[in-house]
């Protein structure tokens, strides 16, 4: 499985990306983390609010700092 | 270790201020003092009935308003009579972070509208905002306040289209993703949430009588909290209630400290300066204030008691006008983005439009408005 945090810096996004790594240390997931940062890579993914979420090439938040106990629901669902 | 360094930087000039300023001669008392003074009156006039509710609507508005709703109509199959006006007004809610912004405005030009929204959005985004047309009001006054938000609007409108004009590219294939999540509360519910917080704003803002506004106002605040206890969920209060204190932590230091500035500036600026530059309502002084703002960086709000210091100085309300046009949404360190963003020939079309109309508008307000 492989994450995907989009944001461009702005605090929210570097709250988002606390969150998902405080995640993946807690559970103990083998899971790959990315952040991408440029505007255009983000835009690839169709998304105009930052932060968001991607979980293998699916995006599954947009606009949204999730806890990490919400994320471990959402990598639980996919 | 950038952040290091520039704290480094910061504590030297503090120290180098402190080492070197003469803070026992008369003058470098006077300047300091008036600086206070105006902060004082501040805090006395402006942040408990203007500032501080404005906070409380952007963060509502933040939580609870539906943006998608809104992106529905800036995407790439929209009649540009309903994409235009759309994108001019949409930043009241879509963009009450500034941060925000360039994201939407990417995502708008490359997925969405095309450039001409776009820019339109990017240019309005910054001025269409309760904080902003609230204090521009209390402080310099309604008209200019509503002016200045009527030009915005229309700038932006004239700008998008002729970026469009300019610089055309086919339509878009992709399109950006539009979530429909539905808030799972009514929409008279979040409409009253908003209307009894604005109601209060407008309130207080309002020469009434006292009397009236100290029944008024503290019932709009039991009305709106028996509105979210019953209504709304704990964890969208709260969320509501963090988000506003994110903006005030934001936004509050920088405009104490903008506000300290702008009354020191009274004190060093000679008058026949701002006179000679920025006086009466000459083609030159509208030009010159609408580079001036290009060029300066204001933090959020922050130009407003720099262009009432300026405006007691002397500078005319056309030259005001220039300066809030060109102000908010141009800086220097904001060129680099923009220029990064969209490439060299648009960012400088964007860039020498902004103060052309800025320069056009202030004239024109100036010398046949409101006489």
């Amino acid at each position: 499985m492989k994450i995907k945090i989009l944001g461009t810096g702005c605090k929210k996004c570097n709250e988002l990306d606390t969150n998902v790594r405080e995640c993946v240390k807690l559970y103990n997931l083998d899971i790959a983390i990315e952040k991408i940062n440029e505007i255009n890579d983000i835009l690839d993914f169709g998304v105009m609010t930052i932060p968001a979420l991607v979980i293998d090439e699916k995006v599954v938040s947009v606009g949204k700092v999730l806890s990490s106990e919400t994320i471990k629901t959402i990598i639980d669902t996919q | 270790m950038k952040k290091e360094f520039r704290k480094l930087g910061g504590i030297i000039i503090i120290f180098l201020a402190l080492y070197f300023l003469p803070f026992n001669r008369e003058i470098v008392k006077d300047v300091f003092f008036n600086g206070l003074i105006l902060l004082q009156n501040y805090a006395r006039e402006h942040v408990l009935l203007c500032l501080i509710p404005a906070f409380f609507i952007a963060g509502g508005i933040l939580v609870f308003a539906k943006k998608d709703a809104i992106l529905k109509y800036l995407g790439a199959n929209t009649s540009k009579w309903i994409s235009y006006p759309i994108a001019s007004i949409s930043g009241g809610v879509l963009a009450v972070c500034s941060c925000t912004i360039l994201p939407l405005f990417a995502g708008i030009w490359k997925r969405g509208a095309g450039i001409g929204p776009a820019t339109t959005f990017l240019y309005a985004g910054p001025a269409i905002n309760i904080a902003a047309i609230f204090l521009t009001g209390t402080v310099l006054g309604w008209e200019l306040s509503f002016v200045r938000l009527a030009f915005s609007i229309i700038g932006a409108i004239i700008i998008g289209f002729l970026m469009d004009k300019f610089f055309r590219e086919k339509h878009n294939e992709k399109t950006f993703i539009i979530t429909d999540e539905k808030l799972q509360f009514s929409k008279i519910d979040i409409m009253l949430f908003f209307l009894l917080q604005l109601a209060f704003l407008v309130t207080g803002s309002l020469p009434i009588n006292s009397i009236l506004k100290l029944i008024l106002m503290p019932l709009y605040i039991i009305l709106l909290l028996i509105l979210i206890f019953l209504k709304f969920d704990k964890n969208h209060n709260k969320l509501w209630i963090s988000e506003t204190w994110d903006f005030t932590k934001k936004i509050l230091p920088l405009l104490f400290l903008g506000i300290f500035i702008a009354g020191i500036l009274f004190q060093l600026i000679p008058q026949n300066t701002v006179q000679k530059f920025l006086g009466q309502n000459r083609l030159f002084s509208n030009f010159f204030a609408s580079v001036f703002g290009a060029l300066m960086y204001f933090a959020t709000l922050t130009e407003v008691p720099i262009i009432k210091e300026l405006m007691r100085l002397g500078m005319g309300k056309g030259p005001a006008l220039s300066l809030f046009l060109s102000g908010y949404s141009l800086s220097l360190p904001n060129m680099i983005v923009i220029t990064k963003l969209m490439g060299f020939k648009k960012a400088i079309s964007y860039i020498l439009l902004i103060v052309l109309y800025s320069t056009i508008a202030g004239f024109i307000y100036g010398n046949f408005m409101f006489q």
